[in-house]
């Protein structure tokens, strides 16, 4: 056992003391922390200003000065803060200090700057066809960029069926959506209105009595009361997939890498000579188990600290943290004791890229399956997929970080197959490890690996 | 004596091909054995399952008095023949684990260490990364790994092989002294005349089987070929008369002057006073059997004329590549 753990030992600080793990250990959680406060900022519209001059004809003669209103800066800085005025109160404080939004003017500067618009009024009599030329007209700075017919109708029904009219709208070419958007938004804004005044009604009114807001769901339970966050529900199971597969991955592959390393600068042999093949693949598992728990705590905990940040760690169920390293052990031994065999067996790391097609495939399958078991965690394909090694850890953790988690026999049934399987994955590593390590030259295929298998 | 080393009947088989064919072998404790055959004689096949790095199909094995050398690899120093260092670890970090791998702990190991590379002629490189190391030193630290513990069985699988003649002649001097200290020692070469220089006792391997285990005295003695290698003073002197001699059976040519085998049951001796007698010397020197004839002349039985050729090429390159310590 002491040469088991001086083994560990060594390849634990042979990975984790590098500068490439520390530093890859830290790349994750940047890149989700820029992606999380960059990105959006990166992909926000607040540089892009609407600008231009709109032509009106209005054979109605009360949509124009609604429309000349609703062109208003003043009004559009009132409409914006008034659609996000409720998004604002309900921002997490962490999010708000982070976005730097403390008055309703940060809020305002945020959204972008505002339009830039002119509304020039032609005759109600005014002729289309002949009024289209000024779209590509001479312009004194400020682009010609609309013109708006609105219908007769359109702000008093006609016909028997009471049916109000619309508007036409002719633009110069390859305008953009958001321009386009913003005159189909002010002109609707302003034949509502129009409409509204014509039935003598007040439009605050009507839509005050539209207006129901719609409130956070409290969750109750036995530890008190919580608000509901629906996206944390559907974040969870990826989450934790994401995790686990990370956990696997980092130690299998740091393990992989090192093994190939020891035989192609011919130190295996060396190793053999003070401990036994199984020693030595004992070694490498512990040491690669180890690398994986490090990436594995420090994720998880990172995680765990942002929900209590956010006043949100009631809502993460603690067993699921102990069955998460529970699956995460089986998955890690059962796929890592493959890769070291794969690594046993190779002598450089281009020759291993085939043998680990099928662990990668293995990899890859939850990330197929977490769409139809988060849709619905007891379907039979849910369910095969928790049972069935080597991809039932990832199966059950999807199922268990649902909405609808298994009944508690199902998970414990889950750990006795992935206990199981992890006796088969390493007694069959064993055997190829223990004939690979000695093996040069041609490298080995899948049919290669069953022979030494049944020879051993 | 109590052996280090006893195998009985081993037979190992790689697909059809027989690597150890009922190999019997003993090596006495505190004894220097030379393991010699040429390349694919089976050498690096039986060590490896001394070493129960792979294990028989049939046979026994026992090593230090133990079944199986798993249970005594603190008791066993080994050079493997692919062997290799963790490029990116520095010399000290390396040996202690080595040292450490094979149960010596504490301050102790660190003095061994640095005892060890001052022997070896590598003060100083403890905190040299091992890729920064030429072959020559690799060698010896690899060297210094095998021997960290003070083992009882040292097993050396071509030690020689990639060295310059002056560390050659320093790791002879050092295996040397590991047997004076009263370690057994295997190695195995195709080097033949590295084991003649070394070794009190050869075990000849070939195709899997051995075909010779005896003390070099001895084997000189059961192989002495009975020749004379002659060089008259005048190149141009009659030497037939050389021929009439009682003590002669035969004159031939060799290479720098007359070949002559002499009878069997003649004093060497006697005869060489009386050939000088007869025509005056340049030169007149007993031939000593060379392990390479000894081995050619074992295996010609069973090998045909162009295999014993093959072989004695073979062991030729070896020694000229091998054996300029």
């Amino acid at each position: 056992m002491k040469r088991i753990l001086q083994i560990a030992q060594r390849d634990f600080i042979a990975v984790a003391m590098t500068k490439g793990f520390i530093i890859g250990l830290l790349i994750f959680p940047l890149i989700l922390v820029l992606s999380g406060t960059l990105l959006p900022r990166l992909f926000m519209d607040t540089g892009y200003q609407v600008e231009g001059r709109y032509a009106i004809i209005d054979p109605t003669e009360v949509v124009q000065p609604e429309l000349s209103l609703a062109l208003d800066p003043d009004t559009i800085a009132e409409r914006r803060l008034e659609r996000r005025r409720g998004a604002l109160e309900e921002l997490p404080d962490m999010v708000r200090d982070v976005a730097q939004i403390e008055t309703e003017q940060d809020l305002l500067e945020l959204l972008g700057p505002l339009p830039n618009v002119r509304l020039v009024e032609l005759s109600p009599d005014a002729d289309v066809e002949a009024e289209k030329a000024w779209l590509n007209g001479e312009t004194d700075g400020l682009g010609h960029t609309a013109l708006i017919l609105i219908h007769d109708d359109a702000v008093q029904a006609q016909g028997a069926e009471g049916e109000y009219g619309s508007y036409d709208l002719f633009v110069v070419p390859n305008l953009d959506d958001r321009d386009l958007g913003f005159i189909h938004n002010s002109v609707r804004d302003a034949i509502i209105t129009a409409r509204v005044a014509r039935q003598s009604l007040d439009r605050d009114a009507i839509e005050a009595v539209l207006q129901v807001s719609r409130p956070a769901a409290t969750t109750v339970s036995q530890d008190g009361e919580q608000r509901a966050l629906p996206e944390l529900n559907a974040l969870l199971p990826v989450a934790f997939l994401l995790l686990l597969v990370m956990g696997i991955m980092t130690g299998s592959g740091t393990m992989l890498t090192s093994m190939i390393e020891e035989k192609s600068s011919r130190v295996v042999e060396v190793l053999l000579s003070a401990v036994s093949p199984m020693e030595l693949m004992a070694g490498k598992l512990l040491g690669g188990v180890a690398i994986s728990l490090v990436t594995m705590v420090l994720y998880l905990g990172a995680g765990l600290v942002a929900l209590v940040s956010f006043s949100m760690f009631g809502l993460l169920d603690p067993w699921l943290i102990l069955y998460l390293m529970i699956f995460f052990l089986i998955g890690f031994f059962v796929i890592g004791s493959l890769m070291l065999a794969v690594g046993g067996a190779v002598n450089e790391v281009s020759e291993a890229q085939q043998l680990q097609m099928p662990l990668m495939l293995v990899v890859m399958a939850p990330w197929l399956l977490w769409p139809v078991i988060s849709r619905d965690p007891n379907s039979t394909l849910a369910i095969v997929a928790s049972f069935l090694p080597p991809i039932n850890p990832f199966g059950m953790v999807l199922r268990m970080a649902s909405t609808q988690p298994p009944p508690t026999w199902q998970v414990w049934l889950s750990i006795g197959v992935g206990a199981a399987s992890v006796v088969g994955a390493v007694w069959l590593a064993a055997k190829v490890f223990r004939i690979g390590l000695l093996m040069h030259g041609k490298p080995p295929n899948l049919m290669t690996l069953l022979r030494w298998v049944r020879m051993s | 004596m109590d052996s280090a080393i006893r195998l009985r009947r081993v037979t190992k088989t790689f697909g059809g091909m027989r690597a150890v064919d009922n190999l019997h072998l003993t090596v006495p404790a505190g004894g220097l054995y030379g393991f010699i055959g040429p390349n694919g004689a089976g050498k690096t096949t039986t060590i490896r399952m001394i070493m129960s790095i792979l294990f028989p199909d049939s046979g026994e094995i026992q090593v230090l008095g133990r079944r199986s050398a798993l249970s005594a690899k603190d008791r066993i120093g080994y050079l493997p023949e692919e062997r290799g260092l963790y490029r990116k670890m520095k010399v000290r970090p390396f040996l202690r684990y080595m040292g450490r791998l094979k149960g010596v702990d504490g301050s102790g190991l660190d003095r061994r260490i640095s005892g060890w590379l001052e022997r070896v002629g590598l003060p100083g490189i403890e905190s040299k990364r091992c890729d920064e190391l030429s072959k020559g030193m690799s060698q010896k630290v690899q060297f210094v790994s095998a021997v960290l513990h003070e083992p009882e069985l040292l097993i050396l699988d071509e030690p020689f092989s990639g060295l310059d003649p002056v560390s050659m002649r320093m790791l002879r001097g050092l295996i040397l002294e590991e047997h004076a200290r009263g370690t057994t020692v295997l190695f195995s070469t195709h080097v033949m005349p590295q084991a003649e220089e070394i070794c009190e006792n050869v075990v000849m391997v070939h195709k899997g089987q051995k075909v010779l285990d005896d003390s070099v005295p001895d084997i000189r003695s059961r192989f002495d070929p009975r020749s004379i290698q002659f060089e008259p003073l005048d190149p141009g002197a009659d030497t037939r008369m050389l021929a009439a001699m009682p003590e002669v059976e035969e004159i031939g040519e060799g290479e720098r002057g007359l070949e002559i085998l002499l009878r069997t049951g003649t004093d060497p001796a006697a005869a060489m006073r009386r050939i000088m007698a007869a025509v005056p010397a340049a030169r007149i020197e007993l031939s000593r059997p060379r392990l390479e004839d000894v081995f050619i002349g074992l295996v010609s039985d069973s090998a045909s004329a162009d295999d014993a050729d093959g072989l004695r090429a073979q062991l030729r390159d070896a020694a000229t590549t091998g054996a300029t310590a």
